[in-house]
């Protein structure tokens, strides 16, 4: 039996070096597509990049595109670059996964399996649950739910960034120089730095936010779970894998086996989403290959090339099917009842209140929940709040006027939204938007409450007829003696409930002026 | 890496730590640790605080009181160009170099309370009159000049670009400053009667000179906002004053010690303030006043609006704890036109 060729040195040294090249570039290549999608996302800001460029990442999701259309019933002229990447998957299967995604990007640096001993053995049948999901969430789509947009992989790492990573490091950073600034010889620095920090990156003030552990944890998760299996995300739940999978199947340009190969396994070890498996003759189904290369020079008998492809790559145990479309349907009836039932969560709709100009409505069966809104108010008054939204609005944007107020000047949130969930409004139409309607406390008010002069809410009103109005009463303060006192009355024709009344009541605690959602008013 | 061992560990300790000792060392010798202006830092908290036992004079630099002393303890000037105005009123009142030394680390403090209006509503000072006051200081050799407020209505970078006085400065060449959360420290106020402290921005304790540029307007809960109102945009977490509003104005102002008090009534507002929004509340006064002593300027204001300083309750107040004068009789006062 003559020698394999590729074992003899030369062709050996050959195709490393080959290999080494294609597998740099890709390694800079996904480098800078992570930078270039953190840079945009810092950017993110009133005052900081323009919309069309700073949300390019989230509208480039064919996933998001397909179940935001089939919800809200309209295509969205910016998610049509969406269609770019669904056609790249004809040509070039998951490229995408491999080369540009920012989340697969970050889990390729932790290769957790690696450092296990033995593989765990997971059944290659899981790889049908990313096409489960994908089936679910259009269905859910059908009925103008989006709950399940929570799994995009790209809004993933936007909303861990900004309702996630960012307010933490914003935080601690905030306590170090907390700290810092007590040591006199550095003083002098911190206070620098920070200048420089806060108009730069961070809002002003330091950062407010709530529950970041929620989505901080489900991306720990998705990290932990590398160490069953190397891209365990991308291999078996990622829904926009699914959809370029689903394009792969017929794509041109992919990986084909010669029959001259020895089975020596090589190539087997070094495939990152396991596609190259030894019970398939290790061919790899263009639907899991993310074309990493890492495979091409162990081998000579395995190539890249340009196959025409009449028919669809099928045939894998896991191909979506028949199977596949009930498990779906199943997995959408029991979520259905689960959240209609309100069995998790009854749904407190007083204080769901949404970016300005959205309606409850319009807002789920658009938003994608990427956070870019959450990032870019500039008051910390948009949060990912669980306690005020529904079940199925998780991980939706909640207006919180007691973290910030809704800025009468500040059309910011609008203008981020990549697929106008929160509509895009010139100022001037934002300034007469209702988000709701402050309604004072009288028990704890300290005007009202406590007959103690204070006027906060109404000085603070930022309309041109103030929204709040001072009726003045004659009153015995504790000493006996006669005293005029100013209460506040909310004028509910005119609030906008922007919130600043809440934001700034010196009561501890709740405010006793509240901003409640305009149904709960009425 | 680079294994660490514990003797290396020790020994970068021990660096560190005598570091930090030679510098209290150094204090202890008499080379005190200064700040980027070249002051005293360990001296600064204990003289800006001034006695009020002894005098009622409310600036160390000048006797002012006297209607017999040479300059003017209260300049008013009329025109219509905030610049020759200011730049006439500063020489009447004896020249800025009275309050800006050469090098000097100058504060102006605005009113910039909110970001959606713009200067016509007479929410925020003019920005011709800061952008005036910014050349002025530069051309008495002035070696830092920033302008800063703390606004509720809106982020600090808003409010400076649409009230148009982040324009001005720039064009002046001063520096509009963004007031950092780090900076503001609970500062205890030793003749405070109704606020023991306030969260204040401690460079308003360090800088040389502070101008405060108040703008004269209407108030729902302090009835006027004059000098000593505008000092609130100095400290964190002023809607916690407000129950004792008047009392809490005057303390701070106790602490706060502006250098020289220049009153934008160029436009005032007559009514629904502090931020207004019609501009039939907004009157054309074409005029500022200039003083030393905030209760005296204060006290002025008071008949734009044809009231009394007993009107207003922090003015009568700080008359009443001896903060300044508010008897315009007793103050030498020069009026002058500058268009003329």
């Amino acid at each position: 039996m003559p020698m394999p060729d590729h074992n003899t040195p030369k062709a050996h040294k050959k195709g490393k070096r080959r290999r080494s090249t294609l597998v740099s570039a890709r390694r800079w290549i996904q480098a800078f597509s992570l930078c270039a999608f953190m840079i945009t996302l810092m950017a993110t800001r009133l005052g900081g990049m323009a919309s069309p460029a700073n949300n390019l990442a989230v509208r480039i999701s064919p996933f998001t595109m397909l179940t935001t259309m089939i919800s809200s019933r309209t295509f969205l002229i910016g998610s049509s670059v969406a269609l770019v990447l669904l056609a790249s998957s004809f040509v070039a299967g998951r490229a995408w996964c491999g080369w540009l995604c920012p989340l697969g990007t970050i889990l390729d640096i932790f290769p957790l399996a690696r450092i296990r001993k033995k593989q765990a053995h997971i059944s290659d049948r899981l790889r049908s649950a990313k096409y489960a999901i994908l089936l679910t969430a259009i269905l859910a789509a059908v009925f103008s739910n989006l709950t399940l947009l929570f799994l995009d992989p790209i809004t993933i790492t936007t909303r861990t960034l900004t309702v996630g990573l960012l307010p933490v490091l914003d935080k601690s950073i905030y306590q170090l120089e907390l700290i810092l600034v007590n040591v006199p010889p550095l003083a002098d620095t911190v206070y620098k730095f920070d200048q420089w920090l806060r108009p730069a990156v961070f809002q002003s003030t330091p950062a407010i936010f709530l529950y970041p552990a929620i989505v901080l944890g489900f991306f720990a998760l998705l990290i932990a779970l590398n160490f069953l299996a190397e891209r365990f995300w991308c291999r078996y739940l990622c829904p926009l894998g699914a959809v370029l999978g689903l394009g792969a199947k017929l794509s041109l340009f992919r990986r084909t086996v010669k029959n001259s190969c020895t089975s020596c396994g090589l190539c087997e070890a070094t495939c990152p989403t396991g596609t190259i498996d030894r019970a398939h003759g290790f061919r790899s189904d263009p639907s899991e290959c993310t074309l990493c290369f890492n495979c091409l020079g162990t081998c000579k008998n395995s190539e890249f090339a340009f196959r025409q492809a009449a028919r669809p790559e099928t045939g894998y145990e896991y191909d979506p099917g028949r199977r596949t479309f009930l498990e779906s349907f199943g997995a959408f009836a029991v979520g259905a009842v689960i959240v209609n039932s309100n069995v998790l969560k009854l749904p407190d709709t007083r204080f769901a209140l949404r970016p300005p100009g959205s309606t409850e409505v319009g807002l789920l069966s658009k938003c994608v929940r990427c956070g870019l809104c959450v990032k870019a108010c500039p008051t910390q008054a948009l949060q990912f709040d669980p306690e005020n939204s529904s079940v199925v609005g998780f991980m939706t944007p909640v207006f919180v006027p007691r973290n910030g107020f809704c800025d009468y000047n500040c059309n910011a949130c609008g203008q981020t939204c990549p697929v106008q969930a929160i509509p895009s409004l010139l100022l001037d139409e934002k300034h007469k938007v209702v988000i709701g309607k402050a309604v004072i406390d009288h028990d704890i008010c300290l005007a009202w409450g406590h007959q103690t002069p204070c006027i906060v809410c109404e000085e603070m009103c930022p309309l041109d007829k103030k929204a709040i109005n001072l009726e003045t009463r004659t009153i015995l303060d504790p000493q006996g003696q006669k005293i005029e006192l100013q209460l506040p009355v909310v004028n509910s024709e005119t609030c906008i409930g922007c919130g600043t009344c809440e934001f700034k009541c010196p009561v501890p605690g709740e405010a006793a002026i509240r901003v409640h959602t305009v149904e709960t008013t009425l | 890496m680079k294994a660490f061992n514990r003797r290396q560990f020790l020994r970068m300790a021990g660096l560190g730590m005598t570091a930090l000792a030679t510098q209290q060392l150094l204090a202890a010798c008499g080379i005190k640790p200064t700040d980027s202006t070249g002051r005293d830092i360990s001296q600064m908290k204990a003289t800006q605080t001034p006695d009020l036992s002894t005098e009622p004079s409310t600036n160390e630099m000048e006797p002012t009181q006297s209607p017999t002393g040479e300059a003017p303890g209260l300049v008013v000037v009329h025109g219509t160009n905030p610049e020759s105005m200011i730049r006439k009123g500063m020489q009447a009142i004896g020249g800025l170099e009275r309050f800006v030394k050469s090098g000097a680390n100058v504060i102006i403090k605005p009113n910039i309370c909110a970001g959606y209006r713009t200067y016509k509503y007479a929410v925020t000072t003019d920005p011709w009159l800061v952008g005036a006051l910014v050349k002025l200081c530069f051309e008495a050799g002035a070696g830092r000049v920033r302008v800063m407020d703390n606004p509720f209505g809106g982020t600090a970078q808003e409010c400076y670009a649409n009230s148009g006085i982040a324009e001005q400065v720039a064009n002046a060449g001063g520096e509009m400053e963004v007031m950092q959360h780090l900076k503001f420290k609970d500062t205890s106020c030793p003749n405070g009667v109704a606020q023991s402290s306030f969260k204040l921005y401690e460079e308003f304790l360090t800088a040389d000179t502070i101008i405060n540029v108040p703008i004269a307007k209407d108030h729902s809960a302090a009835t006027l906002t004059l000098g000593m109102k505008n000092l609130m945009g100095t400290v964190n977490g002023r809607e916690q004053l407000h129950s004792s509003l008047h009392e809490s104005i005057v303390d701070l102002a106790t602490l706060v010690r502006p250098t020289v008090t220049v009153m934008d009534a160029i436009r005032i507002l007559l009514a629904n303030g502090p931020t207004g929004g019609s501009l039939d509340d907004v009157k054309e006064t074409n005029t500022i006043a200039i003083s030393p002593d905030i209760v005296t300027v204060d006290s002025w204001a008071t008949s734009l609006f044809n009231m009394s300083p007993s009107d207003v309750g922090y003015v009568r107040k700080a008359i009443d704890r001896n903060l300044g004068v508010g008897d315009l009789s007793q103050v030498k006062l020069e009026e002058i036109n500058a268009d003329a």
